[in-house]
């Protein structure tokens, strides 16, 4: 048991390892290299062309001039002590952007997709239970109709309404310029205020999918015949619902949520740059627009953490939550 | 459904019943569909009673009518009649709502047809019992009390079992697991549905055995329904023999084996593989059983039967008793034992015909 947990963990390291050294690669062969656009603005802005190399050098940890295989030993070795050089655009260290960032983005994304299934999951287990019905019906069809919606054109749309049109809500940031960050009423207000339509129009889309997923499900289950011994065993009702039906339905979605999670945080390039949301993905399409290659590392890197951090859980505690799913090799001893 | 209910029949043969069926039917499709056609039979205190069939001839619809639990949109209609002691009658299908949640599994309880898919599997067998001890108002310490004791009646190690999950135990303890469940509270009836169906023939002949020993020691009517007539024919006391949603020949055991009157039952008979019987002289049974839509006017056999007649594609015959406590559904009856040979030993032996093509 505990030897699967280690090799579990350390397959993460390398997950993480191996995307690092792909995303360095595949970042040289952009065109033009990384650093073609950073010396020709650094001589743009009057740096001795003697001097721009060092810049470099002093900006990214890195020597440009240095043989690929050295670079890249310098930028692993500086990113794993969490130092991933500085952006050009902004002139801040990345980590600082991202830090500040990330919060922003797992805020949104968190709220969005736990609502997601949270919707999802009910609206499905009353379709279930009244499969069939008008409602079934009316709500099969209201899922796949906002399935088909990307969640950009609902963000234009609200964005459009209720922020320009109405001006219900705020049109950009993650709050009031005019409120000091901080445990204060006001700022949580402020922060819900401007983060209310990002996670609307994240979340109602995606609420049809679990929806039509949880009915299948439940639907599956209500046919089993532990549901009809369990009726006959005279358990009431609500003993059924839950712990017969619901959690034997909800454990198939439950690795589909953690996946999710970590895949959203990809999502939020568009949805970020819609609303002015300065997180993750705001930062992420403005160094692609800039150039900014170090920042585009620094964003990558934390998606893809996420993402591999996400699928860890989902395997480390399933077998927690299904008693059928044994860990890795537990009987060989 | 009720307008060619037959006087004459089994039920009136048996003393003490504890469960009477009369004239059960089942449709499905607003009465399109039979599933199971007029059945009446009793079940006496304390006996073992066997119920054959072939796949889709209704047995567990007759077995779901016991507890009143045909699944949705089926429509039971008839009598079932429960008697816990000899002078009381419940009218099972005219039970509350709740007095049918305390009847079901008290008084009659139901053992179904694979033992894995009856246990929820995020759940611990333990869970199931406590559950239903729960769900019945029952002291949970002193229920469980008597859980262990069932277990351990039944082989299995009470703590290890209760303990696991579904999927940690094997086919045989899963089984004997959920007969334990259907014995927890003490039911005087205890309907099993093919309970050995999934297991193999060691485990099924030991399930059997201890079958025997429960019935001895908690004093519960038994009513077996399976397909396999040799399993059944070893524990029963009496048997009834389905085909085609219908109640075809009803008996002691011994008469059922050795002197059945219907074609149908002397047919399964020689299909079964047995010691005394060569190969060669094994004879499945030509042609299919009818779909339950459409059932023809006459006997529902008489397609397949070798002494069918015009008579039995023109008239239903009636479920009549033909000795003691011996009732068959077949005009040729005497025809049937004198012309159609059983093939193993201690079998009446009376005249040879081969029956012939079912057309």
């Amino acid at each position: 048991m505990g030897n699967y947990y280690i090799r579990r963990t350390a397959r993460v390291f390398a997950t993480v390892f191996i995307v690092t050294s792909l995303t360095f690669g595949l970042i040289r062969l952009l065109p033009g290299g990384p650093f073609t656009q950073l010396r020709v603005r650094l001589l743009r802005q009057g740096v001795p062309a003697s001097e721009v190399d060092a810049r470099i050098a002093n900006l990214q940890n890195i020597q440009p001039d240095a043989p690929l295989w050295r670079q890249y030993i310098d930028y692993m070795l500086s990113a794993m002590q969490g130092d991933f050089g500085e952006s050009i655009s902004l002139g801040k260290p990345v980590a600082q952007v991202v830090a500040e960032a990330v919060p922003w983005t797992v805020f949104i994304v968190l709220v969005s997709t736990v609502l997601i299934f949270l919707f999802g999951i009910l609206l499905g287990a009353i379709q279930a239970y009244w499969e069939g019905s008008r409602f079934d019906k009316a709500i099969s069809a209201l899922s796949i109709s906002l399935m088909s919606i990307p969640f950009y054109v609902i963000a234009v749309l609200a964005l459009f309404i209720l922020a320009y049109q109405f001006q219900w809500f705020p049109t950009a940031g993650t709050h009031g310029t005019d409120v000091e960050p901080g445990l204060t009423l006001e700022f949580l207000v402020s922060a819900l205020e401007h983060a209310a339509l990002p996670i609307f129009s994240y979340t109602i889309g995606g609420i049809g999918g679990q929806a039509l997923a949880m009915r299948g499900n439940s639907i599956q289950v209500l046919g089993n015949d532990y549901v009809e011994v369990a009726r006959l065993r005279g358990l009431a009702d609500r003993r059924i619902a839950t712990w017969y039906v619901a959690r034997n339905a909800i454990l198939p979605l439950y690795t589909g949520f953690l996946l999710l999670l970590g895949f959203r945080l990809g999502g939020t390039v568009i949805l970020e740059q819609i609303f002015s949301y300065p997180g993750l993905g705001y930062y992420l399409w403005s160094a692609l627009e800039s150039n900014d290659y170090p920042l585009m590392m620094g964003t990558f890197l934390v998606i893809t953490v996420a993402l591999v951090i996400g699928v860890y859980i989902a395997d480390l505690t399933y077998s927690k939550i299904d008693p059928r799913i044994s860990q890795g090799e537990s009987d060989a001893y | 459904m009720t307008i060619e209910s037959q006087q004459l029949t089994g039920a009136d043969e048996v003393e003490d019943p504890i469960l009477e069926i009369k004239n059960a039917s089942v449709t499905y499709d607003g009465g399109d569909t039979h599933v199971l056609n007029d059945v009446t039979f009793s079940i006496e205190r304390d006996e073992i009673v066997g119920v054959v069939g072939e796949s889709g001839s209704g047995k567990s619809m007759l077995a779901s009518a016991m507890l009143d639990a045909i699944p949705a949109p089926g429509r039971l209609s008839g009598e079932i009649l429960y008697h816990p002691d000899e002078d009381t009658t419940i009218d099972v299908l005219n039970l509350s709502d709740e007095e049918l949640r305390s009847y079901r599994w008290a008084d009659v309880s139901m053992v179904f047809q694979g033992a894995m898919s009856s246990f929820n599997p995020t759940m611990k067998v333990g869970s199931h019992f406590k559950d239903t001890l729960r769900a019945h108002d029952e002291d949970v310490s002193e229920g469980m009390d008597f859980a262990r004791q069932l277990l351990s009646d039944l082989y299995l190690d009470p703590e290890r079992v209760l303990d696991s999950y579904p999927h940690e135990l094997s086919g045989g303890m899963q089984q004997r697991a959920l007969i334990a469940l259907s014995m927890l509270l003490e039911p005087e009836v205890l309907v099993m549905d093919e309970p050995t169906a999934a297991l193999d023939l060691l485990m099924q002949r030991s399930i059997l055995m201890l079958l025997e020993d429960l019935k001895e020691k908690y004093e519960v009517t038994m009513v077996f329904i399976t397909h396999d007539l040799p399993l059944v024919a070893s524990l029963a006391d009496r048997m009834a023999v389905l085909y085609a949603f219908e109640l075809v020949e009803a008996g002691p055991r011994d008469q059922i084996i050795g002197q059945s009157g219907h074609p149908y039952t002397r047919a399964l008979l020689n299909s079964t593989p047995n010691i005394d019987a060569p190969l060669e002289d094994m004879k499945p049974i030509p042609g299919k059983s009818p779909a339950p839509v459409n059932v023809p006017d006459g006997c529902s056999y008489a397609d397949r039967c070798p002494l069918a007649s015009e008579e039995c594609t023109a008239f239903d015959p009636e479920f009549q008793l033909i000795e003691d406590e011996h009732s068959v559904a077949c005009h040729h009856w005497e025809q049937a034992r004198a012309e159609i040979a059983l093939n193993f030993a201690g079998a009446d032996e009376i005249g040879v015909s081969k029956g012939g093509d079912s057309r």
